[in-house]
């Protein structure tokens, strides 16, 4: 004790006018709650008396509103316990309301992130105890606000969003991954939640998904490759619905299927460099090198399809042969027999008469038609010879090679175009480009262990530093998936919100 | 957080005015001859006492911006609270002046002994003020019953039975009151409650301050100096493009005039760069000034330290 009565006199400092006595803590229980309203700003200072009174009267205002400290009941303060070791505050008693959207439980014990108890700190709710000594917000501050943890500016964003409502939660491997949340986003959702269905009805919905996943190339490549790229998703160890599922489907599968694998299909892919699927880098599918299987003609016939080659599927992924029967059903033959009639008909149509050409009609017998067939042909090429001898350029495309304005663009386009993505260390700038939070909107219904898809990922940076480029842009947004990247940027407590929308110019015209 | 400022408090507790005087006394004797504590926050300036904010606007004219929870309504935007965050060129000149000293945040204190006697004094402190918002809470209840039966006795309509019950209500009252500890209030203090450093760990502590000395912080910090010299108040104006807007009064009361953007007498700025300041000056009704600081050795005759271009758009009819 004597101690601590000579250090006062060792620090001349003396702000005891910020630590309140009792009976001003007593009278503060009930203090009013509004915030004065500033009035009109003038344009120029004329040292007029109204004007001196004016800012005298709001700098009281000023001075008595930032002076005012944080009193609380005890009963209404959570108290907690902050764990430098672990860059947590631990929960000493019951949670409050803010465990709705705040905080998660680790081996039974109530955490809160470093910013949500500074928050909870500002907000008069939270009291974090360090050695048995509360901390005070500039302590808090000073101790929780790091590079490891979230930095200053960070924390000035996640609490401006705070108070105006929205819930944050940090996009790292303790919250739920980014991997989980889009299990639980709707795009991505399509697969698990059939296969969910699938449990409780089976037959069904078992057509629906093997059609889906053995649908023929031509028709749906494109959706194919969403499908391989949702399962590389999906398919990571601990998926147990999906495997759940799968299993249930092996269970169900006709054991005569078996006797059936005439055609490998898939197969032809175990060259390729890509069969390691759990690998989030290897998104790109060369879908020229991957055979599906053609149902819609000649095999038809056959009953089954054998599985795909094993090589291709994740972890312990069993896929059984497929009964083609079941969904046969469900292909419209009917239209392509009757269309056949119609098709030479129309294919008549585009074929133009060789009677309407001047010169065949002159011609008197079959030999004079060859000869001239002959000469056209032999014309054509030497055009084209003494055309590329002269200028040695070459056309862009050669007529009746391209069937669409789509290829004929692409033949056309000198400038290759080019995927920021590929080819480069995927996120190598993460350090100093990352996103930081996910924000949900503040008037949904929000469970932390079912988060959904957020509003919009942000970005955290300040007015100093550089403005991303686009490279930076394409990351980020890939990194997000579907769910928007906003960049908060930060200058001086002012904060600015910008985001940056992809836009795809038409390339097709017809 | 220090509890070591009993004799104070006790003092305090006396009367609200002694409170009063103590604060005064504070404001005007102790942090004239005290310097202020710039609290770095990474690399952001922070002040965090009312008293440090209040003499570095009124002496220095440092503005900063409030980066806090308001402690009255934390969960809005429109008025914040304390820290007051400051620019790197406020920091620099409280500094220069001799008015502040940077510090970087110790680490909580690992001291076993000190902070064993600290406890036992925040739990002495916080029992004391237990009984005392006791006997306020009991006066408190008192008082309201006392009214009640005034009231009731200028009624005049009787009804005795009444006042009889309220009055047995009030001299029970001594017994029967209880006040939950729960009921009771504590402060959640903003600032460190006072300053355990001694002064070595001042010293050693102020070294850390970061000294980015580039180019253009220097052309900053000129422009910075010379505008406040002639009076003018300013504050971040990342949001309109410039270094600063710059204010003829205080923010609270006034407009800013000018977007201050400080480039230094031999950079080139493309045309399209000064169009585009100019444009969104015109549109947010201020003037942009291109302030350029000069070598000090033209400066002897010329006398001005910075020179300023305004931007204006004119119409040609």
């Amino acid at each position: 004790m004597d101690a601590e009565n000579v250090q006062p006199a060792l620090v001349p400092i003396d702000f005891s006018n910020e630590l309140l006595s009792s009976s001003e803590l007593f009278q503060r229980r009930s203090q009013s709650h509004k915030i004065p309203v500033r009035g009109q700003k003038d344009f120029l200072p004329n040292d007029s008396v109204q004007q001196k009174a004016c800012l005298e009267k709001i700098l009281e205002e000023h001075w008595m509103l930032v002076t005012e400290e944080r009193v609380e009941r005890v009963g209404n303060l959570v108290n907690a316990e902050w764990i430098p070791e672990e860059k947590l505050v631990k929960l000493l008693t019951p949670a409050g309301k803010f465990w709705q959207t705040m905080g998660f439980s680790d081996q039974g014990k109530q955490c809160l992130f470093p910013e949500e108890a500074l928050y909870l700190m500002e907000c008069g709710n939270l009291q974090v105890f360090y050695q048995d000594l509360p901390l005070s917000i500039q302590e808090g501050y000073e101790s929780f606000l790091s590079d490891e943890t979230v930095t200053y500016l960070e924390y000035q964003v996640f609490s401006h969003l705070k108070r105006l409502g929205y819930v944050l939660n940090r996009l790292d491997a303790r919250s739920p991954s980014l991997y989980k949340q889009q299990l639980n986003q709707p795009p991505f959702s399509n697969r698990s939640s059939k296969h969910r269905k699938r449990k409780w009805s089976q037959s069904p919905s078992f057509r629906l998904c093997n059609k889906k996943s053995t649908s023929s190339p031509e028709v749906s490549s494109g959706d194919q490759k969403g499908e391989i790229m949702t399962s590389v998703f999906l398919e990571a160890p601990g998926n147990l619905q999906t495997k759940q599922a799968f299993q249930d489907e092996t269970l169900n599968s006709d054991p005569e299927s078996v006797k059936a694998p005439w055609r490998n299909w898939w197969t032809n892919t175990s060259n390729e460099p890509q069969p390691d699927s759990l690998n989030p880098s290897e998104l790109y599918w060369d879908f020229s090198c991957i055979f599906f299987p053609d149902l819609g003609s000649n095999s038809a016939n056959c009953a089954c399809l054998p599985p795909p080659d094993p090589s291709l599927l994740p972890g312990d992924l069993h896929v059984p042969e497929c009964k083609l029967a079941h969904w046969h059903r469900n292909i419209n033959l009917k239209k392509e027999h009757l269309s056949k009639q119609q098709q030479q008909r129309d294919q008549n149509r585009h074929r133009c008469n060789i009677n309407d050409d001047q010169e065949v009609s002159q011609c008197r017998n079959w030999v004079e038609y060859l000869e001239l067939m002959e000469k056209r042909r032999n014309q054509q090429q030497s055009e084209r010879l003494t055309n590329f001898d002269k200028h040695e350029v070459m056309p862009l495309a050669q007529p009746r090679k391209c069937s669409s304005h789509r290829e004929l663009l692409e033949q056309v386009s000198i400038i290759q175009s080019y995927d920021l993505l590929v080819g480069k260390p995927r996120l190598s700038d993460s350090d100093q480009w990352g996103i930081t939070f996910n924000v949900y909107q503040p008037d949904i219904e929000f469970k932390k262990s079912y988060p959904g898809k957020p509003y919009t990922r942000l970005c955290v940076s300040s007015f100093d530093g550089p403005v991303p480029n686009l490279h930076v842009l394409k990351q980020l947004s890939f990194q997000s998936g579907d769910v928007p990247v906003t960049f908060a940027v930060v200058d001086h407590g002012d904060i600015s919100f910008y985001c940056f929308k992809e836009f795809k110019l038409p390339t097709d015209v017809y | 957080m220090d509890w070591n400022t009993e004799g104070s408090t006790e003092a305090d507790e006396k009367s609200p005015e002694s409170r009063e005087v103590v604060m005064v006394k504070s404001d005007g004797e102790k942090v004239e001859n005290q310097t202020v504590t710039i609290s770095m926050c990474g690399s952001t300036p922070l002040l965090w006492r009312v008293a440090e904010i209040k003499k570095c606007r009124e002496e220095v004219g440092v503005i900063g911006s409030l980066v806090g929870s308001l402690a009255r309504q934390p969960r809005q935007n429109v008025r914040l609270g304390r820290p007051l965050e400051i620019l790197q060129e406020e920091a620099r000149l409280l500094e220069e002046t001799g008015k502040a000293t940077a510090l970087k945040h110790k680490e909580l204190s690992e001291h076993k002994e000190s902070r064993s006697d600290a406890v036992k004094l925040y739990h002495a402190r916080l029992e004391r003020s237990y009984v005392e918002q006791c006997s306020l809470a009991l006066e408190d209840k008192k008082a309201v019953l006392q009214r009640v039966i005034n009231e009731k006795q200028n009624d005049h309509k009787g009804n005795a039975g009444a006042e009889q019950a309220v009055r047995e209500r009030l001299e029970s009252l001594e017994k029967s009151f209880s006040f939950p500890r729960s009921a009771m209030a504590v402060q959640l203090c903003t600032a460190r409650a006072g300053f355990s450093h001694c002064p070595e760990e001042h010293a050693f502590l102020a070294a850390d301050w970061p000294r980015l000395r580039d180019k253009r912080s220097e052309t900053r910090f000129q422009v910075y100096k010379d505008l406040r010299s002639k009076g003018f108040y300013l504050t971040a104006a990342g949001k309109f493009g410039g270094d600063y807007l710059v204010y003829p009064g205080d923010p609270l009361r006034f407009h800013a005039h000018f977007i201050a953007l400080c480039l230094p007498m031999d950079e080139k700025l493309p045309v399209c760069d000064v169009l585009a300041i100019a444009r969104l000056g015109s549109n947010v009704k201020k003037t942009v000034l291109l302030c350029s600081p000069q070598d000090i050795s033209e400066e002897e005759e010329v006398g001005e330290k910075v020179v300023y271009s305004s931007l204006q758009w004119s119409g040609m009819v």
